[in-house]
């Protein structure tokens, strides 16, 4: 490459002059400074930054006027720079110029030789980087406009309580470490009758107030996450006052408004710079005494969960538009939230149906299985039963067989014992064999008064002796229960027989049925002389745990179908001390067609 | 017309053939037995009865059934259902018999019942 060797003096002369502007096209100003700090060279950037018109000359102009303005201590250094050699640096240098131009300035000045050497001259190279700051501090609100939807966000995706939800929202709104509204109302939409309705708010409701609470806040110094979690379930007595405002509240949004068409665009206005104003949204300014204010409406999958509102009104300041439009974010966060925690109130509900459903299924499952093994062991015991009938029959009928023979004395008595023990072993068969039989019909819903009343007239029916009198008292209300007929009347039939037989004497018995919480009762109450109550109540529990073989049997039948049909059965004390029997049943309804018990 | 006193027991249990044929000789009946069912017809075929006594529960057919070929066979003779088990008394099977007796080790109702149905009609 041939190489350009221009006439030694040019070689500066026209190096000097692509660097002016060439820098001065970048907006880099540059300037020369005589060795007694005049101006002898300046560029046009330059001179937009230091301030000098076009029109004035720099010529003699010393650089200590421009920077008595600039204020860069510059000219105070003018000899250092020259004598000492030393450079001049300032970055970020903030200031104003003649212009009132505001700057930040990064500054250097070097000392340079001149073609003369004995004069030493100053460069100086000055930039205006406030646009850089502008754009830094722009990326610092960023990441501050990030940080509170993100302490937000985290904050709502902890929680599925609606009011914590919006407890944190309103905080999110209000707090220093968040969007530093002074006040935030919320609105909850009423689908139903399209209106809106004063729920919650947050804020001071008085300018001391507004210290009292600022000033303790931020004493406490926490983050906006920590400040979140500590305000979720607390409730706010401060904030009572400012609720008061909108506590009763309503915004019917068939009535055109400003507010309802915001709510129907879904997106946020700022009050204060609408011209006009409807009647409902005079109301709601007057009540809220303030029309600087931003209402925005909370919206998810297209349906309107709300409206929050947000004012200065204890600094006054303005609500800048980016502090609505992040305000909407969040409330869309809000609102997505809300819907979630809905959403998880119903599956909550359902879920305890399911597990109450379950209860129940599983205890009427129980029952079933209770009533079934009755069945099966009615069906062991009829087959037993009929195996023993073959051999008794053979034994009792050739014992009779026999004392139609001439016998002994002593053979006929013994004859005769073995004859009548087989007719007792006949009768308890008899018995089983009838329980058995009622094994075999189906459960089904009985009522319990009707059992008790036919067990009984059955009884009165059978007996032969008068000596007792039974009155009957039924209950009022139906009382059913669930199970076999057939066993359950052979039971009550036994139990009732028992007391009749064994243990009132001459006397009286009162048969009563009721009902008792959640259990069908019949009671048996034996009057009877002072002189025999105490004997009349052992031989009442002595009759329940009788040894006798055959009571046993029957006792033990009776017992184990009203223990199996899920009851109860016993003695027991009145306040007068007479002893009643009690047998007790476990109530049921009928529920499409199934039984299911009452709570207990 | 005279009806005959022969009476035919039928039950596969040895010793309750043993006991009604006893009892009811003491009667002045003359009495056959047969242990099973086949045995039961083939005898109420040939011979002449005034009345059968038929057990249900037995190894080879059940007596319901036998009734049946009974009637069949023998439809003038009475025939006594003699059985352990209440339970055939609501099969309407039962029904074609002229009475049901349960085995009892007092054997007057069985014998009682015997008496009227060879009463002479």
């Amino acid at each position: 490459m041939k190489t350009f060797e221009p006439p030694p003096g040019e070689v500066v002369e026209l190096c000097q002059a692509t660097v002016w502007e060439g820098l001065d096209l970048m907006g880099i100003g540059l300037f020369r400074l005589n060795d007694e700090g005049c101006l002898i060279q300046i560029n046009n950037a330059a001179r937009g930054i230091l301030g000098i018109d076009d029109t004035q000359g720099c010529e003699k102009l010393h650089i200590s006027k421009v920077d008595h303005i600039l204020g860069s201590g510059l000219a105070d250094q003018l000899d250092s720079i020259l004598h000492d050699s030393t450079a001049f640096v300032r970055r970020n240098l903030r200031c104003t110029n003649s212009h009132g131009r505001f700057m930040v300035l990064n500054l250097c000045c070097i000392p340079i030789s001149s073609t003369k050497p004995e004069d030493r001259e100053v460069l100086g190279i000055v930039e205006d980087c406030i646009n850089g700051h502008r754009d830094a501090a722009s990326e610092i609100n960023v990441r501050r406009q990030l940080s509170i939807l993100s302490e937000v966000a985290a904050a709502l995706s902890s929680s599925s309580e609606l009011p914590q939800i919006l407890k944190i929202i309103l905080t999110g709104a209000t707090a220093s470490q968040g969007l530093c509204f002074n006040r935030a109302f919320l609105f909850l939409y009423d689908e139903q009758k399209n209106r809106l309705r004063g729920h919650m708010a947050v804020g001071p409701s008085s300018p001391d107030e507004a210290g009292d609470i600022w000033r303790q806040l931020d004493s406490m110094r926490m983050t906006l996450g920590e400040l979140l979690d500590t305000h979720q379930g607390k409730a706010d007595n401060k904030s009572d006052a400012v609720t008061s405002l909108i506590t009763g509240l309503s915004i019917d949004l068939n009535e055109e408004s400003v507010i309802r068409s915001t709510c129907q665009r879904g997106s946020w206005i700022n009050l204060g710079n609408v011209p006009q104003i409807d009647p409902v949204t005079t109301t709601f300014i007057e009540r809220l005494k303030t029309s600087r204010i931003a209402l925005v409406p909370m919206v998810s999958k297209g349906s309107l969960r709300g409206l929050l509102a947000a004012d200065n009104y204890i600094t006054g300041q303005p609500i800048s538009d980016d502090a609505v439009r992040l305000l909407q974010i969040l409330a869309n966060q809000a609102a997505v939230a809300m819907e979630r925690a809905k959403l998880y109130d119903n599956e909550r509900e359902r879920a305890q149906q399911l597990q109450r459903t379950n209860a129940l299924l599983a205890e009427s499952q129980d029952q079933i299985i209770r009533i079934e093994k009755m069945s099966v062991i009615g069906e062991l015991t009829s087959a037993v039963a009929h195996e023993l009938r073959n051999p008794l029959t053979i034994i009792g009928g050739f014992a009779n067989l026999l004392l139609k023979s001439p016998l002994s004395d002593e053979h006929r008595e013994y004859l005769n014992i073995i004859s009548s023990e087989i007719k007792r072993t006949e009768s308890v068969l008899n018995h089983v064999l009838d329980f058995s039989l009622a094994s075999r019909n189906e459960n089904q819903l009985i009522d319990f008064s009707q059992l008790s009343e036919r067990s009984l007239q059955l009884l009165l029916g059978r007996r032969q002796q008068t000596d007792i009198s039974i009155s009957l008292s039924l209950a009022h209300e139906k009382l059913m229960v669930y199970g076999n007929c057939d066993q359950l009347s052979h039971a009550i039939y036994q139990f009732l027989k028992l007391i009749a037989e064994d243990v009132i004497p001459p006397g009286t018995a009162e048969v009563r049925t009721e009902r008792e919480k959640a259990q069908a009762c019949l009671w048996v109450r034996v009057s009877c002389p002072d002189s025999t109550r105490d004997k009349t109540i052992k031989t009442l529990r002595q009759t329940l745990t009788s040894n006798k073989t055959s009571q046993r049997l029957t006792v033990l039948v009776a017992a184990e179908t009203i223990k199996l049909h899920g009851g109860e059965y016993g003695v027991a004390l009145g306040n007068d001390g007479l002893p009643s029997l009690y047998v007790k049943l476990p109530l049921t309804t009928e529920d499409e067609g199934e039984p299911t018990h009452l709570d207990r | 017309m005279k009806v005959s006193q022969r009476i035919l027991i039928v039950d596969d249990e040895e010793l309750i053939r043993l006991l009604c044929e006893k009892e009811l000789r003491q009667d002045g009946y003359e009495v056959d037995t047969a242990c099973n069912g086949a045995e039961a017809v083939e005898k109420a075929s040939q011979g002449d009865f005034g009345v059968i006594v038929l057990d249900i529960e037995m190894p080879d057919i059940s007596g319901l059934e036998v009734l049946h070929k009974l009637r069949t066979a023998v439809p003038e003779t009475p025939i006594i259902l003699h059985s352990a088990y209440t339970t055939y008394k609501s099969d309407f099977q039962s029904w074609l018999a002229d009475e049901y007796i349960v085995k009892s080790s007092d054997i007057a109702a069985l014998k009682q019942k015997i008496e009227q149905l060879l009463e002479p009609r």
